[in-house]
């Protein structure tokens, strides 16, 4: 016969026969595995062994009392449900009793019902103490992965550094040391510029979170705002050879929300497109208000991105993409875009196809007059 | 002598790579490197190495522990099975924290663990003792 599961076993622990064998009886109609003891050092014993997940221990036992027993049944396996049953006169012992950890008490005499009722929620509290005890590990778990990965990232930079250094200091003189000083100088400044970004997004991403960052709901106009950034990127944008366009919609558009926000969000994707694109092509950035909102697209001429990375792309440190010299960013750009997009009310998406390029939307609730508009709640685009 | 003892450097980080290269040849090893855990497994069978120093984190997570496991399992690389493995990572978690459920199966650990940013004197103590067995 298969073992049965600890949920499914019972321990009754009485020294009255009758009221174990009607125990017995009822317990084991609901499809419970039921042992029964006559006292206490015996039922402590099953207790061991069985490892049952419930307990029904009568309080006045000779010998070992049923306190006492409730307690060591404890030491043995805190997660085990105790329930006890007691007599009229003993009524304050079972207030003691579940003081001292008992789930609940039974009173003598009982219906078979009320065995069955106290039972069946004994054994659901078990499975849920169970379940959120499961549920309790996993999030720590991945909050130290987190961690884990958080760390590793500001470390590697700083192990990189750490090593040249350590070599020029140690190895200096050496001919093929002496040779690389100078690349390895460089590299470790480009390394500590790496670090001083992670330190700087991160810091960005834990501003939004705590919301200070778009706590203000100004009316802003992301018009000109685009225009600024636009100009400010065409420069870097020639200097790889893409051409970079803007078009905006006719009028202005107002979108409530803080205007360094929008501008990390929107000089995010700009730049993103410019670096991950190829000699001779295109960014594309559209502004325009449709249905109550303004929407902003990015579209760029570049590599595009696998149709398995898209769901992933918002992520915090995924990264999908290297740019064409082989460099990567650190994974918390586009979480910050989407972070801020989320906090405004709106949505980021991202549509791709490999080869040809891909294109970024955002969507923000638009200002209404009352300057400020209510967020439209809607689904999030790039699921 | 460790002369001439062939090292294969497993990392994606360039810096490292160069670094651990520099200092590997200087004490007269031939090194060889690779850039990803693929790169690696292709390395290994024209390199030879009698040392492998692989770095856990790259591209994936943990890409280290599964060209670990490829090495001592799989029998493509058979014949490199018993090569030492030394790894070495900036990250927080030790293959000891992170394998503690499984203490009995020793194989999917490394043969020693390292973190980086690598004191020099032990790094190269360690390198010896391994690449001489």
């Amino acid at each position: 016969m298969a073992e049965s599961r600890t949920d499914e076993r019972v321990v009754v622990i009485d020294d009255d026969n009758a009221m174990r064998l009607s125990c017995r009886q009822i317990l084991g109609r609901m499809g419970l595995a039921v042992e029964t003891y006559s006292d206490g050092a015996q039922g402590l014993a099953g207790v061991a062994r069985e490892k049952p997940g419930l307990v029904v221990v009568d309080l006045k036992m000779p010998g070992l009392s049923g306190l006492e027993v409730l307690c060591r049944i404890h030491e043995i396996d805190p997660s085990i449900v105790v329930v006890v049953i007691t007599g009229y006169a003993t009524i304050d012992t079972a207030i003691e009793a579940m003081k001292a950890g008992a789930y609940d008490f039974l009173p003598k005499p009982f219906a078979p019902d009320q065995l069955r009722v106290i039972v069946s929620r004994a054994l659901e509290r078990r499975r849920l103490a169970a379940e959120s005890r499961r549920l309790e590990v996993e999030r720590e778990m991945l909050k130290r992965r987190f961690v884990s990965f958080v760390s590793h990232q500001l470390k590697s930079p700083l192990a990189a550094i750490h090593q040249y250094l350590d070599l020029i200091d140690r190895l200096g003189d050496a001919p093929e040391v002496a040779a690389k000083r100078r690349d390895w100088i460089r590299r470790s400044l480009a390394r500590s510029v790496e670090m001083r970004r992670l330190i700087d997004d991160w810091l960005t991403l834990a501003r939004i979170e705590g919301d200070s960052l778009v706590g203000c709901r100004d009316s802003i106009d992301i018009a000109p705002l685009l225009a600024r950034i636009v100009d400010g990127e065409r420069e870097r944008a020639a200097l790889v050879d893409v051409t970079l366009t803007s078009t905006a919609g006719e009028g202005p558009l107002p979108v409530p929300g803080d205007a360094s926000c929008l501008h990390v969000l929107f000089e995010n994707l700009i730049d993103n497109a410019v670096k991950y694109n190829r000699p001779g092509g295109r960014v594309d950035v559209a502004a325009a208000l449709e249905n109550g909102e303004v929407v902003v697209e990015v579209r760029d001429s570049g590599e595009g991105i696998p149709a398995e990375a898209l769901p992933l792309l918002f992520q915090e440190f995924f990264r999908a993409r290297r740019e064409p010299g082989g460099a990567r960013g650190n994974g918390l750009g586009l979480a910050i875009c989407r972070r801020i997009a989320t906090e405004l009310g709106g949505t980021i998406g991202a549509e791709s196809t490999v080869g040809e390029g891909s294109l970024f939307r955002v969507r923000l609730p638009a200002a209404t007059d009352d300057a400020v508009a209510a967020p439209v709640a809607s689904a999030e685009e790039a699921r | 002598m460790d002369a001439k003892k062939r090292i294969l450097v497993i990392d994606d980080d360039e810096d490292f790579r160069d670094s651990v290269t520099t200092i590997l040849e200087h004490e007269g090893y031939v090194v060889a490197a690779a850039t990803s855990g693929r790169e690696g497994l292709e390395q290994i069978e024209r390199v030879r190495p009698d040392l492998v120093v692989l770095d856990i984190m790259m591209d994936d997570p943990s890409e280290g522990y599964g060209v670990n496991q490829a090495i001592k399992y799989q029998p493509r690389y058979q014949q490199f099975q018993d090569v030492p493995i030394l790894m070495v990572s900036s990250i927080e978690e030790t293959p000891d924290e992170r394998f503690a459920w499984a203490s009995e199966v020793a194989m999917i650990r490394p043969d020693r663990y390292l973190t980086k940013p690598l004191d020099v004197p032990s790094f190269l103590a360690t390198v010896r003792q391994l690449a001489r067995a």
